[in-house]
């Protein structure tokens, strides 16, 4: 029914933009408006990992629930498999839904407390008349204990899961309709470092059995480097770096993400780095400063950085980068060293 | 010299599904102006150690039922809640992970640092008002003078974690603890109050004990690390030797379980997997008369699962509470 | 509902007198006002099998003090207390159970309607705002004096203001629900019109509704015995607590038994009705269970 693309991306985002309206005064008039997301494009391909990264506000969020269609876009295009589904209403979007699943932060809240384990996993089975009855009971065993749970546990309510088992049982959920892309938003912050470990490899196996092509959002770059294949950095909405993640951890070229590699602490005492600590606090994205929105904390800004919107430019195949500093002839050194 | 001893503290809740062994049996000492850091997964017991040192346990629920905690010689545990209340604030503070629900929000901040001043210092309202405004100088908040008439909403996140250090460094404590002072930070912001604390350090002559359990910020700041698992001190060491050489099963199996951003982790292509801690923390409600670990651990023997290990020393300072260490050692070698 | 069948179903199990006990010390407030209710119940049903005729008047025993023959005295026509306070017990019961269960009803389609599509919301918002600022006393004497009085009207007139509390109360939880990330992961698993409504976020409102009928319940209680007194109510050939006692009132320094047996009697059962909703609201509300 769909005009499927097999070379198409799995998915892709142009130029994706979403203010969320700002009311005030008495009369409760638009007074202004929030750029949560303002202008991405991006793109994920089959058994793919793009990693998007970026502080709170930065919009990474309101990305991945704008792809699912929770949030309605304010303009640009989603493709899913080169099909078009920006503007499709709810009624329109829902056979569409079979094809690109997600995986929630919170493993607490993101389950019906009423609902027992099995039938949370189930219900995208039952939706999509995939399979009912004894044969839906026997693809969520199998579902179970794909993801490392025991089959018995069907029966109890989420809430009597541990956080990793919960999380896995929301990776079991996303499984269940054999999606094509799966967002992850923040899938392993609020688990412990030793089930983290447990998690990520559970994603970076399923991936490679499934082919499956994941937008991995996350705050925390060390993840990204285990689990991404490509990374763009977010900042106030915007992307200020794309660019395949060996080279964006060995040759970052914005100082943004100069300054979110060198913030991470480390766990080694002997590397006491010579950090750049960039000052100043995340401005609200309810006002964005002008020009490129990172120029008041960056220590390499001129005054030009106030005016002009730098877009995204190759500097080199595949990394993109979004500074007037960066001209797409310059020598990819970090700016540190030449100034 | 230690300024704090912590001996064999207990700490439990009772709680409808039984009692909870939050902390069971911690020993550790903290020296004049040095910096330990606990570290631990969640419900290690790691925050309880910290609110039984400073006798904040929920009355209704918790008490401290066994060992003893030396301050300068005294025994909080013995002390009355009025002398507490002289200790808190003034000679040991805190500062917590959420600094919005730690401050008040219907003063100001001027207010808020000047009337810990007061009531520990016993100085006029003018004098801690100087005072306070010299505080937010030494935290580095640019424009004190305006900042003191300002409410906790108008400042930042990280804002508000420097108001909070300016509020507990503000009565010259001995010792300072931060629980978790920057995981509900952003990356940049955090990185902002690590650099301040190490910088604060120089200045202050204040013992830290740095609640946490992100090894990066242990790495970063201490000098040396208590690790805890199930209300347990598992190993203690100076903080080279304890990333150099870890002797207990668990704390190697968390510096392997952590994804490194200063490491490769990428072999002919293929991401790395990483390593795994199998299964999941204990019920601290059914008492665990071994090893806690010894459900998860690969080394483990009968004994490991029967006997509570006994504390290994291996070189100075550097303990480990296994009954394998021997093993341990030979596999890392 | 799925909370207190956990609850019911943990202590069935066990089925251990120990487990009983735990739960009612757990509990007790929910075990007390429970306890005063279901004596009350029995009386109520088996009211005809305790008391004799609350009607017959037996003209020579007009204001006896209570005694071992007329338990409760009796009323200036004779008529046994005693009888009339248990018979009376049947109307409170009826009148709290049936506006609960009504407004409750009428409440939760209307609220879920409401938090549910945005169109609707405004307009009925506004007419529940309208509803609720007319005074229940007042709608229900102009309701009877422009009917027949009976029962009937009465629980009309008590369940009309009682539906826009439920209503607020429904609307805005599922407000909150709707944005809870389950619903967002369900509407993603491809969960979409009736199912995730019925099955996602009816349950999720039913804790909060039950807590709201027990209050709803004891305040309809009280209106009623208000307009009973006022004579506005139940007709005065039904024996009803507010009945007897507005008939009593001028007998007051005489038969004082006749005003404050009933009067205790409505205090009591009101007490214990809003013990069982505090109880209730402690251990259907996470925020405040966990406290415990």
């Amino acid at each position: 029914m769909n005009p499927q693309n097999s070379d198409a991306p799995s998915l892709e985002v142009e130029n994706l933009v979403k203010h969320f309206p700002i009311f005030g005064g008495l009369l409760r008039r638009q007074v202004g408006s929030v750029k949560a997301v303002d202008g991405v494009t991006l793109s994920v391909r089959r058994g793919e990992t793009l990693g998007i990264v970026g502080e709170s506000g930065c919009g990474k969020s309101t990305l991945g629930k704008m792809v699912l269609k929770l949030i309605e876009p304010t303009s640009g295009t989603i493709r899913l498999a080169g099909v078009d589904i920006t503007h499709l209403s709810p009624r329109e979007m829902w056979p569409h839904r079979r094809r690109i699943q997600t995986v929630f932060q919170d493993p607490y809240s993101s389950m019906n407390p009423r609902l027992t384990a099995g039938s949370i996993v189930g219900e995208p089975l039952e939706n999509f008349g995939i399979a009912r009855g004894s044969e839906k009971e026997e693809r969520v065993a199998q579902l179970f204990q794909r993801v490392g749970l025991r089959p018995e546990n069907m029966r109890k309510y989420a809430h009597e899961f541990s956080g990793g088992q919960r999380q896995r049982l929301g990776i079991a959920k996303a499984l269940a309709v054999n999606p094509d892309v799966i967002v992850a938003d923040e899938p392993v912050s609020a688990l412990d470092v030793s089930v983290q470990a447990q998690v990520l490899n559970l994603l970076i196996d399923l991936q490679e059995e499934h082919k499956l092509a994941y937008l991995f959002i996350s705050h925390d770059l060390a993840v990204m480097r285990h689990i991404s294949h490509r990374i763009a950095v977010m900042y106030l909405g915007r992307v200020v770096e794309l660019a395949d993640k060996r080279r964006l951890f060995t040759m970052p070229l914005h100082p943004y993400t100069e300054a979110l590699l060198a913030a991470a602490p480390l766990p080694n005492p002997k590397k006491k780095r010579e950090r750049l600590i960039i000052q100043g606090d995340v401005p609200s994205p309810a006002k964005p400063p002008s020009g490129c929105h990172f120029h008041p904390r960056c220590p390499f800004a001129i005054p030009a950085c106030r005016e002009v919107v730098p877009t995204l430019q190759e500097v080199s195949p595949g990394h993109h980068v979004a500074c007037i500093r960066r001209p797409p002839e310059s020598e990819p050194v970090p700016l540190t060293k030449t100034i | 010299m230690s300024i704090l001893q912590v001996r064999d503290l207990k700490t439990h809740f009772f709680t409808q599904d039984g009692v909870v062994r939050a902390v069971d049996g911690v020993s550790f000492e903290v020296g004049l102006g040095e910096t330990v850091a606990v570290v631990g997964e969640s419900g290690c017991g790691k925050s309880v150690t910290a609110l039984s040192i400073l006798r904040l346990i929920p009355k209704e629920t918790g008490r401290i039922v066994g060992g003893e905690i030396l301050f300068n010689g005294r025994d909080l545990t013995k002390l009355s809640e009025e002398e507490m209340r002289s200790i808190r604030g003034h000679e040991i503070s805190m500062i917590f992970q959420e600094p919005m629900t730690s401050l008040n929000p219907v003063l100001t901040i001027g207010t808020q640092i000047a009337e810990n001043v007061v009531r520990h210092k016993g100085v006029s309202w003018e004098e801690a008002r100087r005072r306070a405004k010299e505080m937010l100088e030494l935290v580095r908040i640019a424009d004190p003078e305006r900042r003191l008439d300002e409410y906790p909403h108008q400042l930042s996140g990280g804002m508000r974690q420097r108001v909070m250090i300016a509020i507990a460094l503000s009565c010259d404590p001995k010792i300072l603890i931060a629980d978790e002072p920057t995981t509900a930070l952003d990356v940049t912001i955090q990185a902002q109050i690590l650099d301040l604390m190490i910088e604060l350090k120089k200045k202050i002559n204040a013992a830290i004990i740095m609640i946490t359990h992100d090894l990066g910020v242990v790495a970063e700041t201490a000098q040396r690390v208590i690790v805890m698992y199930a209300g347990r001190k598992v190993e203690e060491a100076p903080i080279e030797d304890l990333f150099d050489n870890p002797m207990h099963p668990y704390t190697r199996g968390l510096m392997a379980a952590i994804p490194r951003l200063d490491i490769e982790a990428e072999v002919g292509g293929r991401r790395t997997r990483l390593h795994e801690i199998p299964g999941m923390v204990p019920v601290l409600t059914k008492p665990i008369p071994g090893c806690a670990f010894a459900p998860r651990c690969a080394f483990a023997t009968d004994r490991c699962r029967t006997q509570a290990p006994p504390y290994v020393e291996s070189t100075p300072g550097h303990v480990a509470a296994c009954w394998e260490v021997d093993r341990v050692r030979e596999m890392a070698a | 509902m799925a909370a207190i069948a956990e609850a019911s179903l943990s202590a069935a199990e066990t089925r251990k007198p120990r487990a009983i006990w735990v739960a009612i010390r757990r509990n007790p407030t929910i075990f007390v006002g429970s306890l005063v209710l279901a004596v009350l119940a029995l009386m109520a049903i088996f009211a005809p099998l305790i008391a004799g005729d609350p009607l017959r008047m037996a003209p020579a025993e007009r204001l006896r003090p209570p005694s071992e023959t007329w338990w409760f005295g009796t009323d200036q026509f004779g008529r046994d207390v005693f009888a009339r306070t248990v018979y009376g017990a049947r109307v409170s019961l009826i009148v709290g159970i049936t506006v609960a269960l009504a407004a409750s009803a009428i409440g939760l389609v209307i609220g879920l309607v409401c938090g549910y599509s945005r169109s609707v919301d405004g307009i009925v918002m506004r007419i529940m705002d309208g509803i609720m600022a007319i005074p229940s006393i007042l709608l229900a004497i102009a309701l009877i004096t422009l009917t027949r009085p009976g029962l009937a009207i009465v629980l009309v007139a008590i369940i009309i203001p009682e539906v826009p509390r439920i209503v607020r109360l429904v609307r805005s939880v599922v407000l909150s629900i709707r944005e809870q990330p389950y619903i967002e992961s369900a509407i993603a698993g491809g969960t979409r019109g009736a199912k995730l409504l019925f099955k996602h976020i009816l349950p999720n409102t039913v804790a909060p509704l039950i807590v709201q009928a027990t209050y709803v319940c004891a305040s309809a209680m009280l209106v009623e015995a208000s307009l009973s007194f006022l004579g506005a109510g139940v007709p005065p050939e039904i024996p009803s607590w507010g009945n007897i006692i507005s008939q009593g009132r001028s007998f007051f320094q005489i038969a004082p038994w006749s005003i404050l047996i009933p009067g205790a009697f409505l205090t009591v059962t009101i007490l214990a009705v809003n013990l069982v909703g505090d109880g209730l609201r402690d251990r259907l509300d996470p925020r405040l269970s966990r406290r415990m």
